[in-house]
């Protein structure tokens, strides 16, 4: 075998044509420069395929929680309140099959729903389901540790109302999904609803936001909304006709309280009322807030207004003598009193509540000029108070008037209006003449006044009102202790069908305290009381005067009506020795 | 010439170190900005909740309960109030 060196191999005598290696050089520089191309491509022009890949990993848009405004009475207490809460969510699919019995029934109990109900729901058909919704954060956490595949949990918000059924007629509430449904809430919906934002964000690996891009929509929490009720008055007043409304046995009753001094409505409340905490079974009755959204004829709480008219004209004076008789025909219709009176003055026709002497002082007016004072009163217009669903009343055109019209008017009938107009109208006896302006929310501002009668009527409508609830007067049940007030009754036969109703009734008190310098009107009305009597003076007064001495004390208004002091004998009373008395201990000073 | 060029290289290294370096700090101080972002939320839902609570115990209808089923407490009347003006 011949030796072949290295050097002499015979392939370096082969002479090989050049274009050989030129082809394979130029095969590699065209493989070069595909890769140069292909890199460019994926780095630079065609880039979006990758792009979307990786940012598909890393790059989330995520959502920026907004929170529902707050609902506050005047002194800043909570009215309604949003905390959040968890939505329990099942994706069936996801659920074992063979996921442990135990596992389920403890779930159910959590959730306080019946286990049957929890297996049904998590067989659904459905993607996903609602397992329940609004679970309190602690039962979340509780159900998380269950570790049970397949159930989520979201956040959501839950409205909560510690006042309850006191305040339900002002705040309202609102639905699962946080949208007001009733009250405030559903009033004022746009300016509470929180708008949630969203912002895109960098994440890496363990999950984590490292970088934040920029923000697609900012977050906007909803405006807190201050009211002017006081929710100590609010209850007080709520407690007041839930009592009223059970002594008697009546159909529901509805209580205003406002602050003349700057047209505050400070307590709305209506009985029967609901838990607007739980929304089962919330329907249309209940809901309302009657003393805004019902109208009834208010029946003699009406008389003081004509009368007014008739002193400011110069027509009769606080003690003119009237003859008053049995009865008095207009038209076809005899008026009659409840009880008959030979003659009474002016003063005596409103202490006493006398239908013929109001008519008598009535049919010397114009109709038109009568008509223009109710409607300066507010009667047959909708107040602004901005609530849903205030009413109007009805108040026809005086020129539709017949005689016998402006006599029932005159003693409220023939007309409507909610206790809401009534109370309001109320306020120009309080405040000297004016109608004052009123609202619903808190506010700084002196609030404007519209002059309807007289200064010097209104003083003297004042002495005639506190006479009604003097020995004599329709409503001696109204006196406050410490305080004087004033105030007129009213009862109403209901409307039923085309014509009255025989026993059915309203019974009505609006008046006003401290009568030295009056600060707040107060009106109660008891619709349909059933048992103990059915006057105004016998069923509303009470409440009034019980509404006024704990608002007046609550607003640190001082007595005007001489009180005998018992706190030096209870003392006494109670065999406190002496001593104990000393050193100004015994002064009981009012701790607001 | 060459020195120059060396030296630069060294610049441009450290430039582009500090920049990572300025990255990494900046994602570790956002993630705790984050952090620190989701505790205040949690904090502000603690605040409301506890708000909710403290109103919830101190609610008119509660006091009264208490007051006069507990107390064996009474509503105060201007009989028994001695009044005390502030000048």
């Amino acid at each position: 075998m011949a030796q072949i060196s290295f050097s002499s191999t015979p392939n370096l005598v082969l002479r090989l044509p050049m274009w050989r290696s030129r082809l394979v050089l130029f095969l590699m520089f065209v493989g070069f420069v595909a890769l140069v191309i292909r890199a460019m491509w994926v780095q630079g022009f065609g880039n979006s395929f990758y792009e979307e890949k990786g940012n598909k990993a890393t790059l989330r848009s995520i959502e920026m929680p907004a929170s529902r405004g707050k609902i506050l009475d005047r002194n800043g207490e909570v009215l309604a309140t949003s905390l959040l809460a968890k939505a329990i969510i099942a994706f069936p699919d996801a659920i074992p099959d063979d996921l442990p019995k135990e596992k389920v029934s403890e779930l159910a109990k959590l959730l306080e729903m019946p286990e049957a109900e929890v297996r049904k729901r998590m067989r659904s058909e459905r993607n996903q389901v609602f397992l329940k919704r609004q679970v309190d954060l602690e039962v979340a956490k509780q159900i998380r540790q269950l570790g049970i595949p397949g159930i989520a949990q979201n956040n959501e918000y839950r409205r909560l109302y510690p006042e309850g059924e006191a305040m339900a007629h002002i705040v309202g509430f609102t639905n699962v999904e946080d949208k007001g449904q009733e009250g405030m809430e559903l009033a004022r919906e746009k300016d509470l609803v929180g708008q949630p934002g969203r912002r895109r964000v960098i994440q890496d690996r363990l999950g984590r936001y490292v970088e934040n891009l920029g923000i697609i929509s900012p977050p906007r929490d909803g405006a807190d909304l201050q009211l002017s009720i006081d929710s100590k008055v609010q209850f007080l007043a709520y407690n007041e006709i839930k009592a009223v409304a059970e002594k008697h046995n009546a159909k529901g009753a509805g209580a205003v309280v406002l602050d003349v001094h700057t047209g505050e409505i400070l307590a709305l409340a209506n009985y029967p009322s609901y838990n607007p905490n739980s929304r089962q079974n919330l329907s249309g009755e209940q809901l309302r807030n009657r003393v805004l959204t019902d109208t009834f004829e208010p029946g003699s709480t009406m008389k003081p207004f004509p009368i007014s008219l008739a002193l400011e004209k110069g027509l009769v004076q606080p003690n003119t003598q009237m003859a008053i008789g049995k009865s008095l025909v207009v038209g076809k219709k005899a008026i009659t009193d409840t009880h008959p009176y030979g003659s009474l003055t002016v003063a005596e026709v409103v202490q006493k509540s006398s239908n013929i002497g109001t008519v008598k002082m009535a049919m010397q007016l114009e109709a038109q000029e009568m008509w223009e004072l109710f409607q300066a009163l507010g009667f047959g217009q909708a107040p602004e108070i901005g609530f849903p669903g205030a009413v109007a009343g009805r108040l026809r055109p005086y020129k539709n008037w017949v005689p016998i019209d402006q006599a029932t008017m005159s003693y409220g009938y023939g007309l409507s209006a909610s206790l809401f107009q009534v109370a309001r109208a109320y306020s120009i006896f309080a405040r000297d003449g004016e109608l004052v302006s009123t609202t619903i929310y808190k506010t700084d501002q002196s609030p404007k006044g519209v002059r309807v009668i007289s200064a010097k009527t209104a003083i003297q409508m004042r002495e005639m009102l506190e006479m009604v609830t003097q020995t004599g007067g329709t409503a001696t049940g109204a006196q406050t202790m410490g305080y004087r007030v004033g105030g007129k009754t009213g009862t109403a036969h209901k409307v039923e069908g085309k014509g009255y109703a025989g026993n059915k009734y309203r019974g009505f008190f609006v008046g006003m305290a401290p009568m030295s310098a009056p600060r707040i009107v107060v009106a109660v009305m008891v619709d349909e009381p059933r048992s103990g009597g059915y006057y105004g003076g016998i069923v509303a007064a009470p409440a009034f005067s019980n509404i006024v001495a704990g608002t007046l004390r609550n607003m640190n208004v001082l007595p005007d009506a001489a009180i005998k002091q018992m706190v030096d004998q209870e003392f006494k009373s109670q065999n406190i020795k002496p001593a104990a008395l000393t050193g100004g201990n015994n002064k009981v000073a009012t701790t607001q | 010439m060459n020195r120059s060029i060396v030296i630069l290289m060294v610049v441009l290294m450290l430039c582009a170190l500090s920049l990572v370096a300025a990255q990494q700090k900046t994602r570790t101080l956002y993630v705790a900005l984050e952090r620190a972002q989701t505790e205040e939320r949690r904090l502000n839902q603690e605040w409301l909740r506890l708000e909710f609570e403290q109103r919830n115990l101190s609610k008119s209808a509660r006091i009264n309960e208490i007051a006069r089923k507990q107390l064996q407490m009474q509503a105060i009347n201007p009989a028994r109030t001695q009044y005390v003006t502030v000048d």
